[in-house]
């Protein structure tokens, strides 16, 4: 008998000690443990940032990736960076839930014979591949979207070394028509940049510039910067937006003009004529191409009167800055090259300096993939390796691509996440999370953006070139030579040269860009109506979603938590309809509907409104998955089951322009009533604010009458309310009454409130406080577009709740947009439960985007009614939360006018259970966790929740503050969420205490109101009205 | 079943009819308090697993914050004001005709005060942080908000609870004593004990006389001033049709009104049932039906002050959420409140429809659906429409709430018919009082 040695009869005394333990209590154990070896960068508590790149779509922003412990937990705009200057969208704010996609792969797969993936081993996974690309090298393709251009050379080589068929770069939206138009109008293969710094007249042939547009977040902010009224006291930039429907980017525009889709060439050229008829000049070759435009003729067209047209023709001849941007996805045509010519050709008419143009690497061709499906048909491709793309979701089901799979020998996914295509393929490939990652993106020419991984991989997956690097090497032979040494990380930094670090460090590496040669001398272009395919009365008009883009952000659930902007459906797929439309088909919100094409036909619910042309039905794009937990139904306990529609699925094959790039809008629609119901997914049920204080416009006259007022001294007209203490006048116009409350410190409501509180009048009082924390929000800036919601969704951890939920508006969210079509009056509606009256009108582009979120009020209602005092007033003017002390009464929420708390009915936390009432109850299916802040609390069951000013962040400078020996927080320290990714910087943040903060300053603007001001609640938070600056003057 | 022991030699009349409820046990009985038990049951389940899934298989939805459990804990409330307002304000008024009612009376009051305040659990998130709302001493230094509606509410209901069980038990003693001395074996054991050694002698009669009379004097304010607080959780804040200054009478009516209405559907069938027709009789009716006519009025007063007021305003939100009430997505409600509480009363004009039995039983069902329509009106409608256009949305309950709020009628059966059976259902001792003082009168004496 062995002899049991003092080690061994330790260990099994702690054996038995430990499962003693175990057994007699059921709970499950978690244990803090500190590091063994503290990595040298990482003190727990404070956060390393880095630099990377975002990859959710082809603009590829700058990031600072916030990691805590190691994880990354936060994504912020790299502020350096030349194109979003530290914003970020909605997109981008919630990529970091691409990190934790409880649909990630966590090991390659293969498919068995019972049709299923199983797990198997990397080598075993490489071997497959290898054996099956053996077999027949030639019969080997890659299709795929933009992987960024080193990991490109890494499969171009690929492709190259194993003697392979070929390379095919499929992406969705790729802007082809546009870069074969400049080819035409600019004698360059490139894509331009447009440039609206300092524009004074902007019109977007329906790019969606706001939006979904060519840079949204760039043009968001050199839009907002060209007409902020404070340095733009005329009014600064207009908007122009030409399109059927009421988008986010019209909702912004000064005019809409409603016209015809797939007339947008026809108009461009028209302008250009008017425009030279105005008196424009422009190149010979210009006018020449213009020469024959007929503006009568794009007037019948695009349903735009011919007054109009030469209104807008003479102000772009009298513009300084005028910018035309070219028409988007949505009206791309099989005429899209002609319309983008045109537009680019307006652009040489106003004068070429906001555009750009240099060469850039040819991307993706839609004609290639059809070619690629032919090829796959005639049983030509043995072996298709498929990355960055999911060509089975976003390829119309009419180009044949599913069944074509079929006849592939072996289709391997290099997906990150189960999506559409990895479910048909027979060997799954897990790459890297794009926060995994090394590699590069391409902003534009000059710009090349870096990606450096930010957590180590949390599953077994391995980098789209490391992956092919290793095929090549077990290939062997020719295939392996000249592979390059190391990995992709090798790869990409051997391509920076000597200065790795600083390169890294910033995020990316500018380069000069090569001056274009001259303009052609002849401009030879082709414009004309869309040529639409179908004998429907409308057409369809499928427009990409702002947020879930070609597909890609349905697998996220903030994404499809967020309302759309301008309907507020989220979880869902819907179709606008015009009122009149509704009307004659006698359809009410939430009927059903089939909608048929030549290509296809699907069924969905209806949501009429007014802003949206009588002859269009519209569908966003991204909903319709089968697959995915967040994407399809399948995190509900219905798996396989599609969430919302396919559009895509409604358009033909054929849907090529002239330059073989793909069409969206190509078919006309029938619509046919089901006679069946959906409620859809509505978070705003009304967008009449019967003219009560809450989305308020000023005129420009109105303004200027104002600042009248507010430059005379004003002494004497200081009502009693505002002591001598105040020093800065406020307005003695009837307007700046009115509206106008500006903060006065010896007035501020919230010492009262305090006192009252904590019983604490002459002692430590909050009128000792340096600090009164307060906001505002420029309305004139704010587009709807929602990245401060995804911001404040990733900052402050507020759970994601689900179709379900949603459909019983019991949303989460700490800010929410309110959206007001006009002023409103106060119509007293009747109708049907749900029915939803439109107050929008066609060509008017006067919607109110009012972003709404805890106001911190001075003389806050919910305080006094909580009878535990959960909520209460803290010495700094905030309105805070005590989770731990919330028993639930919600009578808070009863009594705040802007209802703006938000009651947690079900467990939302990590490990929330999963139930019949409460499906996927645990909103956070692991490893979402992993991605939760560690410095907000994660709220329980049964207490209610709102906005903190994200009370984190003050914490946080309040303490460096104090490491720096500093006695108060500088201006800027501390930004919110919301305010750091707002992309028109409409949010201003600080201490109104501080008379010469940037708040302060903002919220003493003669725009200032406070919403619902008549309740007296004297909030924190100080609105700017929208102003409205009347139509294009010719 | 034991037979009940035989009445003793002598004993008066009013004590073997009265008592005669207490005996024998019917199988209609039986299956009645076999459904309030199931729906009991069935509520209970449905709380704990409330309890454990959260407050999300209501029907809440932002902003409702506030749905069926609030409206039934306010129904229930304004049901418990009858007994204390018939005991101690008419006790004090000397008004004859309450005798026959005020021990059921008190008996509901205590009841629905019991089904009422267990909403207040049922409705908050974290019942099992709900102690926090009481002023206890405690290390971490946590008070209480005293200036919240819903402190004020914990104190009202609390005290009102207390006074009214307090009540009920003192004027039960005499008859007690009756019930002590004829039973036998445990249930003698347990009337020995709660009659508190009742003799009948003139210093225990003085010292209970004195204490009714006393306690009628507490009770009377706290008749109008529970439901007043109770009223100032909705007119303290700030929600359009809940901020307003007649709140408290007009609650107070309503909770009279619904109170009276109580009484009689439950009493008309165990008035029937058991024969007493001799005790409650026209004369109780009569005066029961005026009351219910008087408070319609002020109620359906405090309907129309409330419309024109939110004109007068001049406020479009209050308008708005008026002008929804009555023509919007919830004006069901708001007319079957109207016509059951306003119109229908009307009938009380004829003394033929005051007398009439079948007819006040109607009548007094529809008055409790009216009520509890009010408090839905009041809570649930003011809520869907209010000052953010935006957030304006809709409730339905759901079947865990419709269960709860089932329950709670269970509960309250439960509880009666426990009560029929265990106490008397009209107070013995004042009824014999009163036919000593009718034969006084018939002998001519007079006062």
């Amino acid at each position: 008998m062995p002899e049991l040695v003092r080690r061994d009869f330790l260990k099994l005394v702690g054996v038995s000690a430990g499962s003693a333990a175990a057994a007699g209590c059921s709970d499950h154990v978690e244990k803090l443990i500190p590091y063994v070896v503290q990595p040298e960068e990482i003190t727990p508590g404070n956060p390393v940032v880095y630099a990377s790149t975002c990859t959710e779509c082809p603009v590829a922003c700058g990031l600072h990736v916030k990691t805590r412990e190691g994880r990354p937990i936060k994504v912020e705009g790299n502020p350096d960076h030349p194109v979003n200057q530290g914003r970020l969208c909605a997109r981008a704010q919630a990529s970091i839930e691409r990190t934790y996609s409880p649909d990630r792969f966590k090991s390659p797969m293969r498919r068995n014979a019972a049709g299923e993936l199983e797990p198997i081993s990397w080598d075993e996974a490489l071997s497959v591949v290898s054996q099956a690309i053996q077999k027949a090298p030639a019969k080997t393709h890659v299709l795929g979207g933009n992987p960024g251009p080193l990991a490109s050379r890494t499969i171009d080589g690929f492709v190259t070394a194993i003697g392979g068929g070929g390379r095919t770069v499929y992406e969705p939206f790729a802007n082809e028509a546009l870069r074969a138009a400049t080819q035409q109008v600019h004698g360059v293969a490139g894509e331009p940049v447009f440039d609206l710094d300092g524009a004074d007249l902007i019109i977007d042939f329906g790019s969606e510039v706001l939006d979904t547009g060519h840079s949204p977040v760039e043009h968001a902010r050199q839009w907002s910067d060209a007409r902020d009224i404070e340095k733009n006291p005329h009014g600064g930039a207009k908007l122009v937006y030409i399109g059927a429907r009421l988008s986010v980017t019209a909702s912004s525009s000064d005019e809409w003009l409603p016209a015809k889709p797939g007339s947008e060439g026809l108009l461009a050229l028209a302008l250009a004529k008017a425009a030279l008829d105005a008196g424009a000049s422009a190149d010979a070759a210009v006018v020449a191409a213009v020469a024959g435009a007929d503006i009568s003729a794009a007037a019948a067209a695009s349903d735009v009167p011919v007054e109009t047209i030469q209104r807008l023709g003479a102000a772009l001849a009298k513009a300084k800055k005028a910018v035309a941007l070219p028409p988007g996805s949505a009206v791309a045509s099989r005429r899209a090259v002609g319309a983008n010519a045109a537009v680019l050709l307006l652009n040489r008419v106003v004068g070429s300096a906001s555009v750009s143009v240099a060469a850039t690497p040819g991307t993706a061709r839609y004609a290639d993939v059809l070619a690629l499906v032919q090829a796959m048909q005639g049983g030509k491709v043995g072996v298709l390796l498929v990355h960055d793309a999911n060509p089975v979701y976003s390829l119309p089901s009419a180009s044949g691509f599913d069944e074509a799979l079929a006849s592939v020998g072996l289709v391997v996914s290099f997906a990150t996440a189960n999506d559409e295509t990895s479910a048909l393929a027979g060997l799954v490939l897990p790459a890297h999370a794009p926060m995994e990652s090394w590699g590069d993106r391409t902003s534009r020419a000059g710009v090349r953006g870096l990606i450096q991984p930010t957590l180590s991989p949390i599953y077994d997956t391995r980098a789209v070139p490391d992956a092919l690097n290793e095929i090549r090497r077990s290939l062997g032979g020719d295939a392996a030579q000249n592979l390059p040494s190391g990995s992709f990380r090798d790869t990409v930094e051997a391509s920076l040269g000597a200065d790795v670090r600083a390169s890294l460090m910033r995020g990316f590496v500018v380069s000069e860009v090569a001056a274009v040669a001259g303009a052609p001398e002849a401009i030879a272009i082709d414009v004309a109506a869309p040529i639409l395919t179908g004998d429907g009365d409308f057409t369809l008009l499928a427009y990409p979603s702002p947020f879930l883009g070609d597909g890609t952000g349905a697998a996220l659930p903030l994404l499809q938590e967020i309302p759309d902007p301008v309907t507020s459906v989220a979880w869902d797929s819907w179709a606008e309809i015009s009122m009149a439309t509704a009307e004659a088909l006698d359809l009410e919100m939430g009927d059903v509907v089939s909608v048929a094409t030549s290509a296809g036909s699907l069924d969905v619910a209806v949501y009429p409104r007014g802003g949206i042309r009588d002859d269009v039905i519209a569908i966003p794009t991204g909903q319709g998955h089968t697959v995915g937990y967040f994407a399809s139904k399948a995190g509900q306990g219905l798996p396989g089951t599609a969430r919302g529609v396919n559009v895509l699925d409604l358009l033909p094959a054929d849907g090529v322009d002239e330059a073989g790039g793909r069409a969206f809008l190509t078919e006309t629609a029938k619509v046919s009533k089901t006679g069946r119901f959906r409620r859809l997914t509505l978070l705003q049920f009304n967008d009449n604010k019967r003219g009560r204080q809450l989305g308020e416009v000023l005129t420009l006259a109105a303004l200027a009458e104002t600042a009248d007022a507010h430059a005379a001294p004003a002494e004497g007209a200081h009502g009693e309310g505002h002591g001598g203490g105040h020093g800065a006048s406020h307005g003695t116009g009837a307007l700046a009454h009115e509206i106008h409350q500006p903060y006065d410190p010896a007035d501020d409501a919230s010492n009262a409130q305090y006192e009252r509180t904590f019983h604490l009048a002459g002692e430590a009082s909050a009128k000792e406080s340096p600090y009164r924390w307060g906001m505002t929000v420029d309305l004139d800036k704010c587009t709807g577009c929602s990245a401060c919601i995804s911001a404040c969704y990733v900052e402050n951890n507020i759970p994601r709740v689900g179709e379900e939920e949603t459909r019983l508006v019991r949303q989460m969210a700490w800010i929410r947009i309110d959206r007001w079509a006009g002023n409103g009056e106060a119509v007293m509606h009747v109708g049907r439960e749900f029915s939803y009256a439109s107050n929008e009108k066609l060509g008017d582009s006067d919607v109110r985007n009012s972003p709404m979120f805890c106001q911190h009020c001075g003389a806050a209602p919910c305080e006094p009614v909580c009878p535990v005092i959960a909520t209460y007033h803290n010495e700094e003017g905030l309105n805070g939360m005590i989770y731990n002390r919330c028993i639930g009464t919600r009578y808070c929420a009863n009594n705040c006018p802007y209802k703006v708390r938000r009651y947690n009915y079900f467990d939302h936390q990590i490990g929330g259970r999963d139930s019949a009432a409460n499906p996927a109850g645990g909103k956070w299916p692991a490893p979402m966790e992993l991605g939760l802040n560690p410095d907000v609390t994660v709220r329980g069951q049964g207490v209610m929740e709102k906005c903190t000013m994200c009370v984190q962040r003050i914490q946080y400078a309040r303490q460096e503050a104090k490491n720096d020996g500093d006695a108060v927080i500088a201006d800027g320290a501390v930004q919110t969420a919301c305010q750091q990714t707002c992309p028109s910087g409409a949010i201003t943040f600080g201490n109104l205490r501080d008379d010469h903060s940037a708040v302060s300053k903002a919220a003493d603007s003669k725009r200032g109101y406070h919403a619902l001001h008549v309740l007296n609640t004297r909030p924190a938070v100080t609105y700017l009205a929208k102003v409205d600056r009347g139509k294009v003057e010719g | 079943m034991q037979p009940p022991p035989p009445p003793a030699p002598g004993e008066s009349p009013i004590n073997r009819d009265i008592m005669s409820v207490m005996d024998g046990v019917s199988p209609g009985y039986f299956m009645l308090l076999g459904a309030c038990v199931l729906s009991v049951v069935a509520a209970g389940a449905t709380w704990v697993y409330q309890v454990y899934e959260g407050l999300g298989i209501g029907g809440y939805t932002h902003p409702i914050f506030w749905g069926a459990y609030i409206v039934t804990f306010v129904f229930w409330v304004g049901i418990a004001h009858a007994g204390t307002l018939i005991s101690a304000i008419l006790y004090l008024f000397r008004a004859k005709w309450r005798n026959a009612i005020n021990r059921s009376a008190e008996a509901m009051t205590v009841f629905a005060v019991l089904t009422a305040a267990q909403f207040l659990g049922i409705h908050v998130g974290r019942m099992w942080k709900s102690y926090f709302i009481l002023p206890y001493p405690n290390q971490r230094g946590l008070w209480v908000n005293f200036r919240s509606p819903l402190e004020w509410d914990t104190f009202a209901i609390s005290t009102y609870a207390t006074i009214s069980i307090v009540f009920f038990f003192i004027g039960l003693i005499p008859d007690l004593a009756i019930l002590r001395d004829r039973s036998r074996g445990l249930k003698k054991l347990v009337y020995t004990a709660l009659a508190l050694g009742w003799q009948g002698t003139s210093t225990q009669w003085k010292s209970h006389t004195r204490s009714v009379l006393h306690l009628s004097g507490l009770a009377t304010p706290l008749v109008l001033s529970v439901h007043s607080v109770v009223s100032w959780d909705f007119a303290m804040s700030i929600v359009p049709g809940w901020h307003a200054t007649i709140f408290a009478p007009y609650f107070v009516a309503g909770a009279i009104f619904s109170g009276f209405a109580m009484v009689l559907t439950v009493m008309i069938p165990v008035r029937r049932i058991y024969g007493l027709e001799e005790y409650i009789n026209d004369y109780h009716f009569e005066n029961m039906t005026r009351f219910l006519l008087l408070t319609s009025w002020i109620v359906g007063y405090a309907y129309g002050i409330e419309y024109f007021i939110a004109w007068y305003s001049g406020v479009e939100a209050e308008q708005t959420a008026f002008w929804l009430r009555a023509f919007g997505p919830y004006w069901f409600s708001t007319w079957t409140m109207i016509i059951c509480n306003v119109v229908i009363p009307q009938i009380f004009w004829f003394k033929k429809f005051r007398t009439h039995v079948p007819t006040i039983f109607v009548v007094s069902t529809f008055i409790n659906i009216g009520m509890w329509f009010e408090r839905y009106v009041i809570i649930i409608t003011s809520l869907t429409r209010e000052y953010d256009p935006a957030v304006w949305g809709t409730y339905t309950p759901t079947w865990a709430e419709l269960t709860i709020f089932a329950g709670s009628f269970g509960f309250f059966g439960m509880l009666f018919l426990m009560f029929m059976k265990f106490f008397p259902v009209i107070a013995i001792t004042e009824m014999k009082e009163l036919a000593i003082h009718d034969r006084a009168h018939a002998a001519g004496g007079g006062h």
